[in-house]
């Protein structure tokens, strides 16, 4: 009925109107507002920080600094919320400053006085693991962390994962060609067109109450109390809609210095609203990475072994990037079967921003290593790489890198979106010609897979209430990212419960106090976890009509069937009640009544997942697999270095597509942000470390209109315990975007090219053999 | 945001405007004239712009102008470069308005302002600059108008109180034959690698760039180099190169040796173009 239609957005008519409501909408007369005072100098020494004359400053109330906070950070604590005696990064907050208007804040934010004494600064993670390299954390052995976690004091490593499955070395041995290639990129952004921002505020009953434009609403209030001592049930989180997040909101960083400075000011409501360069280099990054990839291969182009080194660049703080370098990890051969694998994914500290996920979770960046490296070794073994990828190809049967045993359910069908894409792409005519003496149109394919590495006991819950009329609320607490998940739930309950999708509406702010938990909006989870919850609320709301129905109809439950906005005989149909009349209690015609209010409820753990082991990384990351396989045509000019991105394609396993358009959307949204971060993204670092670009001016993400063709396809190959089999679909369109471009100029310009972003200029220094850069 | 509060004035004519100015100035309020306020809202955000007045030329007939005489053309310099992109009196002019910045911004980045401004790129005065347009200026000692070139030394010497109120393009210039390409560091907005901009008039070739200096420039040297038609084209546009003046920008947008060589390509593009790539 609701699913596999492409049901419009619930909250399409406010957004296209303007009418939305996000965050930093919500205005109020008395709110306060910060502005935050960041390090010019990316490692320093404090030596001191006078801020008296922006206390004198009008209308300013306080200036918040960091001495006495507890250290944050989700698997580690490590970092201050406002930074004490040394920065760390460029950017970094050092003071809050607030006042009654946003102006007179940032007039007083010029006003402190901070002098630094500046210290050699750690770029990239490879001068970071250097012996003698300046270390950002003197006490790494101190700091407090989970079990996960295990960082190497003395060091600048901040975690290191281990996966070692079969034999390495017996691999290389049974190889006929060992091919090792390296790539690297610098840290980038996210670039959410609705900056971060939260507001807090502490009310006289010491109820604290926090609005933020996250993905993670209910983990600010977990770490409110593990950082603060609050108590949870005193915390309130709302969350409206989001303006997007991409990763980049799962960190909790304005959220705690918004609390910290309502406290400051006796509880008032504060405001804490990114500028777009704040935003950029302040709040977390898209994470950098350098790795290098070994492959062991016979001559027919069959994997025997990979040794993989992923050195990612966490930035000053571990933060969620410990997560992300694990994740990348646990996935870290790609789509394909290899016995033998040796894979050290280290998570370093390097004095840049800090880092956090973006979209596909380490995934792009582990699959441009890999998949770059496959496209050399097919190069090497003179094998087309479609081929060499088919034939490596994960199915059910293998085991993954972490050990987990494949089964038709729990991996998406890797060798159908490769078929796919070969005749989508036809693949088999061509793949480099010239069509001119300059002009050179290449193709260049990737595949990708990803399993979420999320919490082993994340969970879901969904409420539903109905209204007078019999139509359904859903109460979720998934945020409304923009993805379209709270709609594609409002379709699996209407598909449930058998009933016109636009008798199911769905509550999209989430105010914790209220909304049953959803662990966090992220990894592509929300359709799979929110969706069973929802399912089970629907079946839970079923059950307790059908037992009104039952009395009033003299019939057993058993014998009826909700559906139509009825409840109704199975073998005689004409024999029903409306729900209106059962939804709130059944009223007799002499005035008795029976039943009550009927309110459905369901929730969903994710089940046997484990920690990884320390030493092998054997365990059960997350629950399935989802895979793709993707592909870029480009029209390269060997002249002028400069490219256009012709076609862009993607077959993704979708398990069951729910909402074809929104489907759609997703995966073509996540192909854009995988061109855009691949051709023209990236931060650039002055020698000290330093941002150069932290503007929209000089950071210029791709525009509409300078997109490809976008060509997408969906292989349902059912996760048998998922909604209607709904695979996660929010983040595979960009997973070997970045490694298909890199791909198909590599083929067009004759040589590789293993760096990001792809601009022109990376093309011509590679060529003529220089390193590169102007900066 | 703009962090300070300034005033805001709207001058009907010229004399008005540049009174104010003096007026202003004289209060300490270091007034700014502006057209489309761009800069002014990027740069005071960041604390780069400081201003206690801005004196909106908008309002100034003149400054509004889009005059296309029998001999010349007027150009307002508060025309927005969208509206010079859609009137198109100068073609040379509309393709290198067309490629700053974005559409959205074109609808307020005006003329006067591009050309102006603290960013240094000023690519709307290439065309300028070839077709020998004259500049109309208005200060405190009245209205002047002089050779936009003559007046152009890495940037516009306007004296203190001085605004642009016009430009004056011959109209068989604009008609010439010309030549304008753009390539940045990537895609199709941002700030310029190289901008060429390029006019044949009697077989000779008038050439002007931006991106390659932190400035635009028109060089006799360059030209001289371009136009030697004794040697192979090869010779000629490294020889051109070789008298740009200096520094060549290295910067975030690209290092100084692939600028140059960006800039050869295009020297050798628009000789092609121009049909002038044959030796003599």
């Amino acid at each position: 009925m609701a699913v596999g239609k492409s049901i419009i957005r619930k909250e399409a008519w406010d957004k296209v109107t303007g009418r939305a409501k996000y965050t930093n909408d919500f205005k109020e007369p008395g709110m306060l507002h910060a502005s935050l005072v960041t390090s010019p100098y990316a490692h320093a020494r404090i030596l001191s920080l006078e801020a008296r004359r922006a206390l004198a400053a009008p209308g300013v109330h306080a200036v918040v600094v960091g001495e006495g906070l507890p250290l944050t950070g989700e698997d580690m604590r490590d970092r201050p919320p406002i930074a004490v005696d040394k920065v760390r990064y460029y950017g970094e907050v050092v003071a809050v400053v607030v006042a009654d208007t946003l102006a007179q804040a940032e007039q007083a934010a010029r006003l402190v006085r901070v002098v630094y004494e500046p210290l050699p600064a750690v770029g990239s993670p490879r001068e970071a693991l250097k012996k003698g390299a300046p270390l950002l954390h003197e006490h790494l052995d101190r700091y407090e962390k989970n079990k996960t976690t295990h960082p190497e004091p003395g060091t600048n490593v901040a975690h290191r994962t281990k996966i070692r499955k079969g034999n390495i070395e017996q691999g290389f041995a049974e190889s006929d060609v060992i091919v090792e290639t390296s790539v690297s990129f610098a840290p980038s952004d996210h670039i959410a067109m609705e900056t971060r921002c939260a507001t807090a505020e502490i009310w006289p009953d010491g109820t604290i109450h926090i609005s933020a434009s996250s993905q993670s609403p209910f983990m600010i209030k977990k770490l409110l109390h593990a950082y603060f001592g609050e108590e949870t049930g005193k915390v309130i989180v709302h969350t409206p809609l989001v303006g997007g997040a991409y990763g980049g909101k799962a960190p909790v960083q304005l959220e705690l210095l918004a609390y910290l400075a309502s406290k400051a000011v006796g509880g008032r409501k504060v405001s804490v609203w990114n500028s777009r360069e704040h935003d950029m280099v302040t709040s977390p990054v898209h994470i950098g990475l350098e790795a290098t990839v070994k492959i062991g291969a016979t001559k027919d182009g069959l994997f025997k072994a990979m040794e993989i080194l992923f050195l990612f660049d966490g930035g000053a703080y571990s933060d969620k990037a410990i997560d992300v370098s694990r994740a990348a990890a646990v996935d870290c051969t790609g789509p394909y079967h290899v016995e033998n694998v040796f894979c050290d994914s280290l998570c370093v500290y390097t004095n840049r921003p800090y880092a956090t996920p973006f979209r596909s979770f380490g995934h792009c960046e582990q699959a441009f290593a890999i998949e770059r490296a496959i496209d050399e070794l097919a190069q090497e073994l003179q094998l087309d790489p479609w081929e060499v990828r088919r034939k490596n190809a994960i199915h059910p049967g293998h085991t993954t890198p972490t050990q987990v045993r494949l089964t038709k359910s729990n991996v998406g069908n890797m060798p159908a979106c490769l078929d796919r894409l070969r005749e989508l792409m036809h693949w088999d005519e061509w793949q480099r010609v010239e069509v001119d003496a300059y002009t050179v149109r290449a193709k260049g394919i990737g595949a990708g897979w990803k399993t979420s590495t999320i919490d082993t006991d994340a969970s879901s819950g969904v409420i539903l209430t109905f209204n007078s009329d019999g139509s359904v609320n859903v109460i979720s607490g998934v945020v409304e990212i923009g993805t379209g998940t709270k709609t594609v739930l409002a379709q699996i309950v209407a598909e449930r419960l058998k009933m016109d999708v636009d008798q199911v509406h769905v509550k999209m702010d989430i105010d914790t106090q209220t909304t049953p938990e959803h662990w966090k909006t992220v990894a592509s989870r929300g359709t799979f976890m929110a969706g069973r919850a929802a399912l089970a609320a629907a079946d839970d709301a079923i059950r307790q009509l059908k037992d009104i129905a039952a009395c009033v109809l003299r019939a057993s439950p058993d014998d009826l069937e909700v559906g139509f906005g009825r409840v109704f005989l199975r073998d005689d149909p004409a024999i029903f009640l409306p729900i209106k009349d059962i939804a709130y209690g059944y009223k007799f015609p002499n005035g008795n009544a029976i039943g009550g209010q009927v309110i459905g409820h369901g929730h969903y753990i994710l089940r046997r997942l484990t920690p990884l082991d320390p030493k092998t990384g054997a365990g059960k990351p997350g629950p399935e697999w989802g895979v793709c396989a993707e592909g870029v045509e480009i029209e390269f000019n060997r002249r002028d270095y400069t490219y256009r991105i012709v076609k862009a394609y993607a077959v993704i396993d979708a398990g069951k597509v729910l909402n074809p358009k929104a489907a759609l959307g997703q995966a073509m949204g996540a192909m854009s942000m995988g061109l855009s971060f691949a051709s023209r993204e990236g931060f650039l670092f002055d020698k000290e470390q330093r941002v150069l670009n932290p503007q929209l001016r000089t950071y210029r993400p791709i525009r509409f209109g300078e997109h490809p063709e976008y060509i997408v396809e969906f292989v349902e190959t059912p996760q048998i315990d998922a909604p209607y089999g709904a695979r996660g679909i929010g983040e595979h369109g960009l997973i070997a975007m970045p490694a298909a471009l890199a791909n198909a100029l590599s083929l067009a310009a004759g040589v590789p090219l293993n760096k990001l972003p792809l601009v022109p200029e990376l093309i011509w220094r590679t060529q003529k053999g220089d390193s590169y850069g102007s900066v | 945001m703009v962090p300070f509060d300034f005033a805001y004035y709207r001058p009907q004519s010229i004399t008005e405007a540049t009174a104010l100015f003096a007026a202003l100035e004289r209060d300490g309020k270091r007034p700014l004239y502006y057209g489309g306020g761009t800069e002014i809202i990027t740069l005071s955000r960041l604390n780069l712009v400081r201003t206690a007045a801005v004196i909106d030329i908008k309002a100034i007939p003149e400054c509004r102008a889009l005059d296309v005489g029998h001999d010349s053309l007027v150009l307002g310099a508060a025309l927005s470069l969208a509206e010079l992109e859609e009137a198109n009196p100068f073609p040379l002019l509309t393709k290198a308005a067309r490629e700053v910045a974005d559409r959205t911004a074109r609808n307020q980045i005006t003329l006067g302002g591009n050309i102006c401004g603290q960013i240094f790129y000023r690519e709307t005065a290439l065309p300028l600059f070839v077709a020998e347009a004259d500049a109309i200026i208005a200060g405190p000692y009245g209205i002047r108008q002089c050779r936009f070139l003559d007046l152009f030394h890495q940037q516009l010497q306007l004296g203190r109180g001085e605004f642009v109120v016009q430009f004056k393009v011959d109209r068989a210039a604009a008609t010439l034959p010309h030549f304008h390409r753009k390539r940045r560091k990537q895609g199709e907005v941002g700030y310029p690698l190289v901008t060429i901009v390029a006019l044949k008039k009697d077989g000779t070739v008038r050439v002007a760039l931006s991106g390659v200096c932190p400035f635009p420039f028109r060089s006799a040297e360059v030209e001289a180099h371009v136009n030697d038609r004794s040697r192979p084209v090869g010779e000629r546009i490294q020889a051109a190169v070789d008298a740009f003046p200096r520094p060549i920008l290295h910067d975030i947008e690209g290092s100084a040796d692939y600028r140059l060589f960006v800039a050869a390509q295009l020297l050798e593009d628009m000789l092609g173009e121009l049909g002038d790539r044959e030796t003599v």
